[in-house]
């Protein structure tokens, strides 16, 4: 029971991250390999405002929300936004964003240079506090299941909740689905595409920092910590089948509780081995994905 | 109303309109024929600013419009229907009319009336997805989107290409209606003679991106067919 719960929350982070980069690749064709420097962000933004601003991790979430969907929403502005329909260099492109990033919290944003240290960034591995009601367990059929790893799962239901009404349920909604199939009928019917594009990024970021937030309750906050984020959430989304929310849902619980369950019985290099396995024969039995949308 | 001035349309290096000039007159339905190949598809692209590289003017009710985005062109009052319908998939035949009210300056939400006249048999499967209806269903809800957006010109690209007889003769009427009951100006590309000459005003047959004949419908003659349109 304990390793099912731990699986969840594996699972829940891997969601939202995976979530995130889904919407990014389905509306754009673009492999963010930034994506987990936004994971990285949001748990360093947790770092710092629970350091300089007091902030407890509840007040984090829409805190990381807004600056690591800024930070996606300038990434597209200036770079990907040039490089549309072009795989292999936004790959590059956005692999380099990736180790700008880290080398600038390594490096205080370059203020290091000058002597300037902000405590909270750099080499050093932070830790972030959980407040005291998260740190307990509760009894559930015998076992001691970890409040915040209940926490991890409630809150990526809710943010898979709010990303289906988002996405099935409003204007924009319809306006996203529309670019991400059909951009050239969509912007014929007056969609402005590159607006969608600039905002699927930045909601795709931002919920990519809700997930560092949550990370860093149970995970050492370092520069580096989003580099496997990205690979992994990648694997989600491609077992998942590209586009299908409930697909990515599905792909992202199976993974976490493959690699959970395998890592207790054995260790993390036989989970991981376990959970590119089972990413293959996925992919070998449905090419597509798990789900796949069907059309006339 | 809408002017093709000295207009030469290329995808990457390949030239494909030469020069073109056309003049499209408010109310009218304007036939652009040819056989396959010679431009047609590309010069609507082109009118919509759809992934091709313009030289020359584009000029819509006295303003250029050629650097605009599509979206923008969409707004100004082009409406389109594309060939191959392309109805956006997941999405249910209302949502996908609905996509076309972004087009409109007023935001409204909302079906034009004029849809349900046209086209009542969509009323009745509203909730269901527009891929899982027919090809000429399809093509229904195709031109019902581009009327959402409250066009002042439709272009529409073979709009009865691969589909079955019973619902041509529907979209044919209710093309012919458009304008003739509802003032809509029209520029459809066409290869059946028979609805080009029953539907249009005036016609330009293309041929290697260029103008190779045009005119009143009453002077495209069966010699100018067999010259410009026989394989």
């Amino acid at each position: 029971m304990e390793t099912f719960v731990i699986g969840l929350s594996i699972a829940s982070i891997l969601f939202m991250v995976a979530l995130g980069l889904a919407i990014i690749y389905g509306t754009m064709n673009v492999i963010n390999l930034a994506h987990g420097e936004m994971v990285m962000i949001g748990a360093y933004t947790t770092v710092l405002a629970t350091k300089h601003l007091g902030f407890n991790i509840y007040l984090c979430l829409p805190l990381a929300f807004l600056v690591t969907a800024t930070f996606g929403l300038i990434i597209e502005r200036t770079v990907v936004r040039r490089l549309y329909g072009r795989l292999l260099d936004t790959l590059l492109a956005t692999w380099g964003i990736a180790l700008i990033l880290q080398q600038l919290i390594r490096i205080h944003f370059g203020l290091g240079l000058f002597g300037i240290e902000i405590d909270g960034l750099g080499s050093d591995l932070q830790n972030v506090p959980v407040p005291a009601e998260l740190q307990q367990a509760i009894r559930v059929f015998g076992a001691n299941i970890p409040v915040y790893r209940a926490f991890v799962f409630v809150a990526a239901l809710a943010l898979g909740a709010i990303s289906w009404l988002l996405i099935f349920k409003t204007r924009f909604g319809s306006q996203l689905r529309a670019v991400s199939v059909a951009r050239n009928t969509a912007a014929a019917c007056g969609i402005n595409d590159k607006r969608v594009n600039m905002l699927a990024f930045a909601y795709g970021s931002g919920l990519a920092g809700i997930a560092g937030v949550l990370v860093s309750g149970f995970k050492t906050v370092s520069p580096d910590m989003g580099t496997p984020y990205v690979v992994d959430a990648f694997l989600v989304v491609v077992a998942g089948g590209v586009g299908h929310l409930l697909g990515t849902m599905a792909s992202a619980g199976i993974l976490g509780e493959v690699q959970s369950f395998v890592a207790t019985w054995a260790n993390d290099v036989y989970g991981r081995t376990v959970l590119f396995t089972v990413v293959i024969l996925i992919l070998l039995f449905k090419p597509q994905g798990l789900f796949v949308t069907k059309s006339r | 109303m809408l002017k093709f001035k000295d207009l030469n349309v290329f995808y990457g290096t390949s030239h494909i309109i030469h020069d073109l000039n056309l003049e499209i007159r408010k109310g009218e339905v304007f036939c652009i024929m040819g056989r396959n190949g010679v431009g047609k598809t590309t010069l609507l692209r082109s009118l919509l600013g759809i992934t091709v590289q313009t030289k020359g003017a584009i000029e819509f009710e006295g303003t250029e419009i050629s650097r605009d985005l599509t979206y923008e062109r969409a707004r100004r009052g082009i409406g389109y229907v594309p060939q191959g319908r392309e109805i956006v998939p997941g999405l249910s035949v209302l949502d996908n009319i609905l996509l076309g009210c972004n087009a409109r300056t007023d935001r409204q939400m909302s079906v034009p009336p004029l849809v349900w006249t046209l086209f009542p048999f969509l009323k009745d499967h509203l909730n269901r997805r527009g891929t899982n209806l027919s090809g000429g269903q399809q093509q229904q809800l195709a031109i019902a989107r581009a009327l959402a957006t409250d066009p002042s010109i439709l272009v529409l690209d073979e709009p009865t290409e691969g589909i079955q007889p019973n619902i041509v003769e529907h979209i044919e009427k209710a093309i012919i209606s458009l304008n003739r009951d509802h003032g809509l100006t029209i520029i459809l590309v066409e290869q059946k003679i028979r609805f080009a000459r029953t539907a249009a005003h005036r016609f330009a047959i293309l041929e290697k991106g260029q103008v190779a004949a045009a005119g009143e419908t009453a002077d495209l003659s069966n010699e100018l067919i067999h010259k410009h349109m026989s394989l």
